[in-house]
């Protein structure tokens, strides 16, 4: 024994002390293994398999959509973007694309980007900070995006000859450097779901349309009214109360006055404005419109909850034509892309009956579809302050469904 | 990318790290073998990190920096004393 050796405590046992440290050493070895398997695992599943990169897009994305804001990792590991403001011009006029593109050329793998086509709802949407958020973060994710726009649906009103812009935008994107043709879906928001159907039943286009996403959409005009003359909807059997608000019936009032007188249209403009809720029309007022225009305006204002079928009933056969027309309904059959329909369980702009609708009339189709409601929207934008119930629970169904999205293009 | 690259080498110091205490280090690496483990876990890190940018595009170069590091750590020293054995014999 030299004088160098550590002395041991009193009535402790030397064998113990030796054992116990080799042990210790064990257990960090094979703690550091294990942290290197998991992180070749992880690694190799998330970049290596296309499932694997869609749940990376997907993880980047939805912090990016619950928040409205790029979060920092999306930035630093996300694309730069180009944006560029195009104007086509089309049978129905002129058709406005804003486009976010990654700056960057396309990877080897897959080859070609995916695009993806959004129609936002009625008015100019185009600089709304939730859908360039949404644009911007797409685009870093090495996706190209289109937000398509026509002067009617601009000026608040829907039509169903709209379709062509979003056709018009597929083909552009078709042969747009560094997209893969196959890769190219539509989201729709709100009632720009409409052009998003019409353009997806397209010959032109619909064997080749890879998805459809509908947020907050609706699928049938006459249904539609039916609620909102009601003030109320039917939820699993159960009527609740429902008002619309007040941009839903000035669109409703827009969508149909090429059928009307232009007395009609200006009473109808007065009943219904963007803004506000403005007070009935006297009974001067309504004695001036036409009977056609008199059943519309009592559906739009509500004060006939009772009547609200013979109303409909009452509307002339030009009216219904129309509804036929401007409702997604009449071209499902023709839209082979599978669809994934969201929609907010309370949404204020368009009762969550006519997603329950819409899901029910694709699977009397056998038409691929997914159908989620959440609470984490207020129709098509994500509400601030969510709580952490809300976004765990709806969080990860948001998930799923940009998973579907994304793995398009992954 | 100067900010990812930086990121890749802190990623790769972690990974160097962790073959330290995994005991992937080759025995005849005595001296300096840790650091230089240390070194090439952020050397492989960024190489894979700047391939999976180029194969992948750079949303999916992490994790491709990461799985590269993990294999490069665990293999590379195995090979480079393979190597140097069969040079010297």
């Amino acid at each position: 024994m030299d004088g160098h050796q550590p002395s041991l405590p009193q009535g402790s046992n030397p064998g113990a002390q030796a054992a116990k440290a080799p042990r210790s050493w064990k257990l960090g070895q094979r703690a550091a293994q294990a942290a290197l398997v998991f992180l070749l695992c992880v690694g190799g599943l998330l970049s290596l398999f296309p499932w694997g990169r869609a749940v990376t897009r997907s993880a980047l994305l939805l912090p990016a959509l619950l928040s409205a804001s790029a979060p920092a990792p999306l930035v630093l590991a996300g694309d730069p973007v180009r944006f560029r403001r195009l104007t086509l011009s089309s049978t129905i006029g002129p058709v406005f694309l804003d486009i976010y593109e990654p700056a960057t050329p396309p990877p080897l793998i897959p080859g070609g980007r995916e695009a993806i086509i959004n129609v936002p709802g009625a008015g100019d949407n185009r600089t709304v900070p939730q859908l360039v958020n949404l644009s911007q973060s797409l685009a870093r994710e090495g996706i190209v995006v289109v937000n398509v726009g026509t002067p009617t649906l601009f000026n608040y009103q829907v039509s169903a000859r709209d379709g062509e812009a979003v056709v018009q935008a597929f083909e552009l994107m078709e042969h747009w450097p560094g997209v893969d043709p196959q890769h190219i879906g539509i989201i729709a928001f709100s009632v720009g779901d409409l052009l998003a159907c019409v353009g997806a039943a397209d010959p032109r286009i619909r064997d080749r349309v890879a998805f459809l996403a509908l947020l907050g959409g609706y699928v049938d005009v006459t249904s539609l009214l039916r609620a909102v003359g009601r003030r109320a909807q039917v939820v699993n059997g159960q009527t609740q109360p429902w008002q619309p608000i007040s941009i839903d019936l000035y669109v409703l009032a827009r969508s149909v006055s090429g059928l009307l007188s232009s007395t009609d249209q200006r009473l109808l403009q007065q009943a219904f404005p963007l803004a506000t809720i403005a007070p009935p029309l006297s009974a001067q007022q309504q004695a001036q419109l036409s009977p056609d225009a008199t059943a519309y305006y009592h559906l739009l204002e509500g004060d006939e909850p009772g009547n609200v079928d013979r109303k409909l009933a009452a509307l002339s056969p030009q009216m219904k034509a129309l509804f036929t027309q401007l409702s997604p309904l009449s071209v499902l059959g023709q839209i082979r892309a599978p669809i994934h329909l969201l929609h907010d369980r309370n949404d204020p702009s368009i009762p969550f009956t006519q997603a329950q609708e819409f899901a029910a009339a694709l699977a009397r189709l056998h038409h691929p579809y997914d159908f989620a409601s959440y609470g984490i929207f207020s129709h098509v934008q994500v509400q601030s302050n969510l709580g952490l119930a809300q976004v765990l629970g709806d969080g990860t169904k948001l998930l799923g469904a940009l998973d579907s999205i994304l793995l398009v293009g992954s | 990318m100067l900010l990812l690259s930086l990121f890749w080498v802190l990623l790769g110091l972690l990974i160097g790290a962790l073959a330290n205490a995994a005991k992937l280090r080759p025995a005849a690496w005595v001296r300096g073998g840790r650091l230089g483990m240390l070194g090439l876990g952020a050397l492989i890190a960024v190489l894979g990190g700047w391939l999976g940018t180029w194969v992948l595009g750079t949303l999916f170069a992490t994790a491709t920096a990461l799985w590269i590091a993990v294999l490069g750590v665990a293999l590379l020293p195995r090979l480079i004393t393979w190597c140097a054995r069969f040079l010297h014999t």
